[in-house]
């Protein structure tokens, strides 16, 4: 058996409330009296349960799409993988390595949710100083670079400061320096939130790509019609618990309903439909005109004066 | 999939590569602040004002001039390393460049190490532009002195004229200044590891600086109550532990002060100018080692 | 410290902080005396117990003065003295010189200056006081002048002992204002001593001797030996002072130096 890409077992995150917020927060939403599981050494000082006894798995070359409203989790998970917090209790492991140990993240790159990177340094300067961090160097890494600035489409921009970058550059730039050293892993925290519908098609449409090429993708995410569209499986977190997992076509299939769609119905023909059902033991449940998605629709109008 | 593991399993514990990388990076954005150059400015200011102070005959000259030079460099360069290092980590922090770095395969470790010699090699290039600043003052006022002297002394006999330029060579520059800038620098990278250490568990600059302020001060009174807690025994336990606490939790900032003594034309040692090197680099290193400690244990 | 966590493991961290800070404040203490204890052979950090000083620029001059800021602070107060000595305001000038002085123990320059104002100006000033028409009490201002000359001199040389210019100072102060030929003699000879003597104060010791009565042959022959040592020494004072013992002491004809037949 291969390892996991991503392994979560039994975790557990909880979070010290600063003494002085403890005063000033009178009945705060997320805290628990003693919460189940935790000992009551840990509980005798107030505090956040951010993550509950999770399991995950996440198989080489899927794309898994944790998804739960704000404050469910869902960062901390992330970053609990990423090893930038330590789990009160529990183990992460990314391919078959602790991700307390730093050599865990040679296999992963991560774009934080809203990164932010330095402002004084140019695109092309910002993928170098990420691909040293990752040991490469010389001719190796300018390639890379000028391979990624080409991926994402901002060879253009590659001698601009990040200062000048818009919302949607800087989360392409995030998602290039994240796969500066090649990793089998990515970790996406919110890889769309607050990008325009343009930029987030290409994002999407870059993940898409990069699950091709056989990279595992983990994202988060509160937007569920984006997840829908380039997730395999997706988990819902709610208040630190998840509360649902699965493929998502067996998720959302609805398994006594069929969708037919037609080009160039007549009525007739339609009303014939709706009979041979009937005779059949069939219920036509609704019938309505096909839309096109406000996003297409957007997407086709900014589109064609300007090539993006 | 088991040989691709085995490729990348080759990491290294410590990589010079890496620590540049950080270092290399923060020196660029120090070297963006404003801060930087408003103190670098007033401190060349400062320095270069000496050259217009022609009333005083040539030895006060040169002694005031020392005096303001080399104060202007010590108190420059502390306050650069209290406020260029009191901002870099809660900077990253809040604007979350920390964790695509330590998302990364970059021990925190290296991150400290990183940020801290970027600070030291900010402080070395200040100190150095401050030094060559001074050097070329005091030797444009050491020619205009020594031409003065030649034309006044024009008739005496040689060797009293050698003894006067003997006399404007020597009030002007003595070799001990030189090691009494390297303790000055050291001083700076103390103050800079300290406020790193500092800035681990503070959350905001102002707590940091306000905190190194005291730190600094205080630091300059240590040796004094050290030595009443060692020697005096007279004095209540309360106070005596006061003292204790005091002398044991805050450097010596005063061993530092070498100049003071220096500029006067007092002779440094060697072994004094090496025990006091040895001193700082230790200091330095301890704070980096335990705000590495505190940095290590920090939830992001 | 509000801002701490009061989590367990937060305090737990904290409180294993604080024991290291603790355990390496202990490790550095040795260091520290060790260095201390140099500094102070070294006549360095005067300034650090001086209780004095302390009440005389007040708690907060004094902290200033000891945070790196001490060289600088003793440069302005320098320069107030050199103001108030243009005002001619002895007594500003006495006390921002003993503030001087003691900020910066190992500045000769300041030692200098401070005995060259009192002993050489200020009691000048003392004795041309149109205010003060008693004669023996300008007279008596005038000898707390020298005194007061002499003290800073004799202060500087404890925190210099090893620098000739305070000495050689000294010397002339017993020259030119006390007319004690011994004394100055003692002095100059101790400068002479030193290394980075100029020298012209052998020379000067032995002139001084000269004046002693009852020390006449010591002078001689020290004056003899310079004589000896080479051209170099042979300045017309030197040959007149020798031709003065020589004639004192009845030194054989056949002994005496040539006369001006250089």
């Amino acid at each position: 058996m291969t390892d996991a890409a991503v392994a979560v077992r039994g975790l557990t995150k909880v979070f010290p409330v600063p003494f002085h917020r403890q005063w000033s927060r009178r009945k705060p939403r997320d805290i628990d009296g003693q919460p189940e599981g935790v000992t009551s050494r840990e509980a005798s000082y107030q505090s956040v349960v951010a993550v509950r006894d999770l399991d995950l798995r996440i198989e080489p070359g899927e794309v898994y799409g944790l998804l739960g409203p704000n404050g469910s989790g869902k960062s901390t998970t992330l970053k609990i993988i990423l090893g930038l917090v330590s789990p009160t209790r529990g183990q992460t492991e990314i391919f078959g390595r602790d991700s307390s140990l730093v050599e865990s993240r040679e296999a992963v790159g991560f774009l934080p949710e809203n990164p932010y990177f330095y402002k004084y340094l140019t695109g092309e300067e910002t993928l170098r100083f990420f691909g040293k961090l990752c040991g490469l160097s010389g001719a190796r890494l300018r390639e890379r670079a000028d391979q990624l600035l080409e991926l994402v489409g901002l060879t253009n921009a590659r001698d601009r400061r990040l200062s000048t970058y818009s919302k949607g550059m800087l989360q392409r730039i995030g998602l290039a320096q994240a796969l500066i050293h090649e990793p089998k892993l990515l970790v996406l925290d919110e890889p769309t939130a607050g990008v325009d519908p343009a930029g987030s098609r290409d994002i999407r449409n870059l993940i898409v790509d990069l699950k091709r090429r056989g990279i595992t993708v983990l994202l988060s995410s509160h937007l569920l019609a984006q997840a829908q569209e380039i997730c395999d499986r997706v988990g819902i977190l709610a208040d630190g618990v998840l509360v649902c997992e699965g493929r998502l076509e067996e998720l959302i299939a609805i398994e006594n309903q069929t969708e037919l769609v037609l080009e160039n119905a007549s009525d007739a023909l339609v009303d014939q439909i709706k009979t041979l059902a009937t005779s059949s033991n069939a219920k036509l449940i609704a019938r309505r005109r096909s839309t096109t998605t406000l996003e297409r629709l957007f997407l086709d109008a900014t589109s064609e004066g300007s090539n993006k | 999939m088991s040989n691709e593991t085995a490729a990348i399993t080759r990491h290294r514990a410590f990589s010079v590569a890496r620590v540049f990388a950080i270092t290399t990076n923060t020196l660029t954005e120090l070297t963006r602040l404003k801060v930087f150059y408003v103190l670098l400015i007033f401190a060349l200011l400062l320095i270069g004002s000496s050259i217009f102070m022609a009333r005083l005959t040539f030895q006060q000259e040169f002694q005031i001039l020392k005096d303001v030079s080399l104060g202007a460099m010590s108190i420059f360069t502390s306050l650069l390393a209290i406020v260029a290092t009191a901002r870099l980590i809660p900077q990253d922090l809040e604007d979350r460049t920390v964790y695509t770095i330590l998302a990364k395969p970059v021990p925190r470790f290296e991150y400290i190490v990183g940020k801290l010699t970027g600070v030291l090699l900010l402080l070395a290039i200040s100190t150095l532009v401050m030094s060559a600043m001074f050097l070329a003052v005091l030797y444009i006022r050491e020619q205009a002195v020594l031409h003065e002297t030649l034309r006044q002394m024009s008739a005496a006999p040689r060797e009293q004229i050698d003894d006067a330029l003997r006399a404007v060579r020597s009030s002007a520059l003595n070799i001990d200044i030189f090691p009494g800038i390297v303790i000055i620098y050291l001083k700076a990278c103390l103050l800079a590891a300290l406020t790193l250490f500092v800035s681990t568990f503070a959350t905001t600059n102002i707590f940091t600086i306000v905190v190194m302020v005291f730190i600094y001060f205080i630091g300059h009174l240590q040796a004094t109550a050290r030595e009443y807690w060692l020697q005096e025994h007279s004095t209540g336990w309360i106070t005596h532990s006061f003292l204790a606490l005091v002398a044991l939790i805050f450097p010596d900032l005063q061993t530092f002060n070498l100049v003071d003594d220096i500029v006067v034309g007092a002779a440094i040692p060697l072994g004094l100018f090496a025990k006091t090197a040895v001193l700082g680099i230790f200091y330095t290193t301890i704070y980096t080692l335990l705000a590495t400690f505190v940095f290590y244990g920090k939830e992001l | 410290m509000m801002r701490f966590a009061y989590h367990a493991a937060a305090l737990r961290r904290s409180v294993l902080v604080l024991a290291m800070v603790l355990a390496f404040g202990v490790m550095k203490l040795p260091g520290e005396r060790a260095l201390f204890v140099q500094h102070r052979q070294l006549h360095f950090r005067g300034v650090e117990f001086n209780l004095d000083l302390r009440e005389q620029l007040g708690q907060l001059g004094f902290i200033a003065a000891l945070s790196g800021f001490r060289s600088i602070v003793a440069d302005v107060l320098f320069i107030q003295a050199h103001v108030a000595w243009e005002r001619t305001e002895w007594s500003r000038v006495l006390l921002l010189f003993r503030q001087v002085t003691t900020l910066q123990p190992r500045a000769i320059l300041f030692w200098d200056m401070a005995a060259w104002h009192m002993a050489w100006n200020a009691s000048v000033a003392a004795m041309n006081d149109r205010t003060q028409p008693r004669l023996a009490l300008r007279v008596k201002a005038q000898r707390e002048y020298f005194a007061l000359g002499k003290d800073f001199l004799e202060r500087g040389i404890k925190n210099n002992p090893e620098k000739p210019q305070l000495y050689e100072t000294l010397a002339r102060l017993y020259k030119e204002k006390y007319k004690d030929h011994a004394s100055a003699s003692e002095f100059f000879a101790k400068a002479a001593a030193l290394p980075g003597a100029p020298g012209y104060e052998k020379r000067f010791a032995a002139y001084e001797l000269s004046y002693c009565e009852g020390r006449e042959r010591e002078a001689y022959q020290r004056l003899r030996q310079l004589y000896d040592a080479g051209e170099n020494e042979r300045l017309p004072t030197l040959i007149t002072r020798l031709k003065f013992l020589e004639q004192k002491l009845n030194i054989a004809q056949d002994q005496r130096i040539p006369d001006e037949g250089r």
